[in-house]
């Protein structure tokens, strides 16, 4: 049976380092997917991932033991993540061009649930343009959420986190939660038709 | 129930609302085709949100390189582990006694238990809270490292360290790098973030550049060109390091600058090396260390202005069989910077520049000057070196140094011989001067370098007009070769005075002096000493006709022979005897000689010059008289019958 990762991280205050490894892989892919999604450049989000798992190591003392450490882990990673943000907003705007043409790390953008826009047959090279292409577009409609909401959205609807475990994370209220998600979905069903629209 | 609205629809859709008001929405939209075909546009309207779905596939590379990344930092320490009962006990204690002093000692760590991988503790003051103590005190983690990253750069920087050059640096995170994050309370002693700092506007936060510990000189004979090795103890502090080096008024090749530790070079990395604008001769490394304490590093660059020659002092025995040969060194420091306690090596063989090092340097040029310290002390200057006097006495090269030209100067002490233990390398050869010399800025150093004994020379005068004019020169010849006593070695280019042994008390005549170019191992070297004013040759014509005229057909004269009658004067003053060679030139390749009177062995040397060879004794004069054809014109036909 697996353990838990609050046994692992404490294996690892134990003097077991092999257990702060298997976190490092337990959450390496749904970290990399919320900072990317979050990041809108991939190179940036290997960046700030491995600054999510250095800051772990070095402060795993402060975790507490009753807490989620995936819980624990998004925060750090938030914090990051809003703090990159924060900075890229006052520098010039720059697009990677691995965003623009699709994802870095192969697999990236994988979907793991039928697409209702693919075909299920093997993708021509106009359907795989035009797969990124959307994809493009989605994460500019994403981007132009509120930092908040968009963070929300992410961590309850691509990481499947609970609206109590993003309130956890971003350490505010559920009622708050709720909110951000309700407008980011707002904004995005008036805003995806926008920009979708000469691709459908 | 009335029709739901798209915010609604939203909300219920992603499930934003009480379970209670879930329930009717649900109730109502199984009842309600309208609701549903709204809810099914709008799920159409949310539906690319599904094209970002599904994490990415982590390379494993990255992985590795997060683990290698997190593991070379510091990791937590672990601290004295107590229960927050015991915790709570002591704090109402505290409260009772209310003493700011025991306060204080509650910011006293407990004692540190290392965590694997972590090769030093950090030090926090202040913490004291255990793993096993946060995980019994609730919500403090999360709320922990949330401070911890809200914190302002400035406060990420300050506290805990004793190090005022590194609370000087430049607060990580100002240029937006997240890797130069550090956590609040981590002390900077123990923190090395992985990007550089800016570099410094200022001097305030350099590493001063103490003293040399150690200098070594390898000077290069054939460029102004010197390599410098020096040795310094640098105090290095945990972090980036601004290290300044200036080179005003040197000649340091800023571009050959290196710097490598000489310790610790797994804890020691040698980042850049940085050319601030609008500073001149200046330069800055920057290093990252992972130590603090005294390190010994070696600082390489080139310079020009150091350079050295060869000297040489052959002293002839009484008989002029045999010759002392002495070596000497001299070693000027021109380059603007003193050297204290160098070990200086010479170098000698061609270098190959590629680059314009030698620009930078003031070529040294040829002496014009010599000065011989008498022995009295006194420095007799002598002029140009081709005009040295008979009865200039050494005192055997105790001391003897010029600062090229105007800056002469006397070392008054008579410092002990030192060897210079020589050693080849390929096409050059390295002569190290044992123990190690002080070169201050400006002066010369003249250091004895070899000397050998009862070499074999041969004295050889010349008289060929053709080459020195109507005067005898004098030759001394021998080989750098085992025959001679040498051969050890070659022998720098240089210049060299012949001495001669004037009397019993050794009192020293000076006999010639002249330039030579490299000598290498086995080659034969002759010593121009100039003009034996002692030893004269004169040529004399005793006889001249024409005869044998040819005419031809309009009975114009065709051709004729010259015939001359030469006697040949030799008067050796010498109380020594000597052998001479005398070259004849007759001005065309058509001539017949013969001897008319005297012992003399004739040669033709070329085609146009007879060369005769003979001994005189001591204080003797001696004749020989030949007679030379010359054939003209027609004559030349019966030349060559």
């Amino acid at each position: 049976m697996a353990r838990t990762d609050e046994v692992l991280l404490s294996a690892y205050q134990d003097g077991e380092s092999g257990a702060f490894d298997e976190l490092v892989r337990r959450y390496a892919g749904s970290l990399l997917g919320f900072l990317t999604r979050m990041c809108r450049d991939s190179q940036q989000a290997e960046d700030l991932f491995q600054e999510t798992f250095k800051k772990v190591y070095e402060k795993s003392h402060t975790f507490k033991g009753k807490g989620r450490f995936k819980s624990w882990l998004f925060t750090i990673a938030n914090n990051l993540a809003l703090d990159h943000i924060r900075k890229a907003g006052r520098g010039p705007n720059v697009i990677s061009l691995e965003i623009a043409g699709g994802c870095k790390s192969e697999g990236c953008c994988k979907t793991t649930a039928p697409l209702p826009l693919e075909d299920s047959s093997l993708p021509s090279p106009a359907d795989t343009l035009l797969l990124t292409e959307q994809k493009a577009r989605v994460r500019a409609a994403l981007a132009k959420l509120p930092v908040n909401q968009r963070t929300t959205l992410v961590m309850a609807y691509y990481q499947g986190m609970s609206y109590k475990e993003v309130a956890e994370v971003k350490n505010c209220s559920l009622g708050t939660v709720k909110s951000q998600m309700y407008r980011a979905l707002k904004t995005l069903s008036t805003l995806l038709p926008e920009m979708m629209g000469g691709l459908e | 129930m009335n029709h739901l609205k798209n915010e609604q629809l939203i909300k219920y859709q992603f499930k934003l609302v009480s379970n209670e008001k879930y329930r009717a929405m649900d109730d109502h939209l199984a009842g309600c085709q309208a609701c549903r075909a709204k809810l099914d546009e709008l799920h159409g309207k949310l539906s690319p949100l599904s094209l970002l779905q599904g994490d990415p596939e982590v390379p494993e590379s990255l992985i590795s390189q997060t683990l290698a990344h997190v593991k070379s930092a510091p990791a937590a320490k672990s601290i004295f582990k107590f229960n927050l009962g015991w915790l709570s006990a002591a704090a109402a204690v505290l409260a009772v006694a209310g003493g700011l002093k025991i306060a204080q000692m509650m910011n006293d760590p407990g004692p540190e238990k290392p965590l694997p991988g972590t090769e030093y503790a950090l030090n926090e003051p202040g913490n004291q809270d255990g793993p096993a103590n946060r995980r019994n005190s609730g919500t403090e983690g999360v709320d922990q490292i949330r401070k911890d990253l809200n914190d302002s750069p400035s406060a990420r920087i300050s506290g805990g360290s004793a190090n005022p050059m590194a609370r000087a640096l430049p607060a990580p995170g100002l240029a937006g790098i997240p890797l130069m994050k550090s956590p609040k309370n981590v002390a900077i002693e123990d923190y090395v973030p992985d990007t550089e700092p800016f570099a410094p506007a200022s001097n305030i936060e350099l590493v001063t550049l103490p003293r040399r510990e150690d200098v070594q000189l390898t000077i290069y004979n054939s460029a102004d060109l010197t390599l410098v090795r020096e040795r310094r103890n640098l105090t290095m502090n945990t972090g980036w390091n601004w290290l300044q080096y200036m080179w005003a008024n040197t000649l340091i090749d800023p571009t050959s600058l290196s710097l490598e530790p000489l310790a610790k070079k797994d804890k020691i990395s040698i980042e850049q090396l940085v050319f601030p604008p609008r500073l001149r001769e200046l330069a800055r490394w920057l290093i990252k260390s992972q130590v603090e304490g005294t390190v010994p590093f070696e600082i390489t660059y080139f310079t020009s202005g150091l350079s050295w020659r060869a000297f040489y002092m052959g002293t002839l025995a009484q008989d002029e069989e045999t010759m002392t040969l002495s070596g000497y060194v001299r070693v000027t420091n021109k380059s603007g910077e003193a050297y204290e306690n160098a070990q200086t090596r010479l170098v000698v063989g061609k270098v190959h520049l590629l680059d314009e090092i030698a620009k930078l340097a003031r070529r040294r040029h040829a002496y014009n000057e010599d000065v011989v310290a008498m022995d009295d002390g006194k420095m007799l200057r002598l002029g140009d070196s081709n005009s040295w006097r008979f009865g200039a006495v050494f005192t055997n090269g105790d001391a003897l140094m010029d600062s090229d030209g105007d800056d002469l100067a006397l070392f008054d002490s008579h410092f002990a011989k030192k060897e210079i233990t020589k050693k080849g390398l390929s096409e050059y050869f390295l002569y190290t001067i044992e123990g190690k010399e002080t070169l201050p800025d400006g002066w010369g150093k003249r250091l004895p370098s070899f000397e050998i004994e009862d070499i074999p020379v041969k004295s050889l005068y010349k008289y060929n007009e053709d080459l020195y004019g109507a005067t005898t020169v004098r030759f001394v010849s021998f080989s750098n070769d085992e025959e001679h006593n040498l051969g050890e070695t070659p022998l720098p280019n240089g210049s060299i005075k012949i001495y001669r042994n004037a009397d019993a008390e050794n009192h020293l005549a000076y006999t010639g002096g002249t330039s030579v170019k490299y000598i290498p191992v086995n080659e034969k070297v002759e010593l121009n000493l100039g003009t034996a004013r002692l030893v004269k040759i004169e040529p004399k014509v005793m006889d001249f006709v024409t005869e044998n005229y040819t005419f031809d057909k309009h009975k114009n004269i065709s051709g004729w022979d010259e015939v001359r009658t030469w006697t040949i004067t030799i008067d050796n003053t010498r109380r020594l005897p000597i052998d001479i060679e005398i070259t004849r030139g007759f001005g065309s390749p058509y001539w017949d000689l013969a001897l008319v009177d005297g012992e003399v062995a004739a040669k033709k040397h070329d085609s146009t010059h007879e060369r005769f060879t003979l001994s005189v004794g001591p204080e003797t004069k001696r004749a020989f008289t030949y007679k030379v054809r010359t054939y003209t014109g027609q004559r030349i036909e019966a030349y060559s019958k």
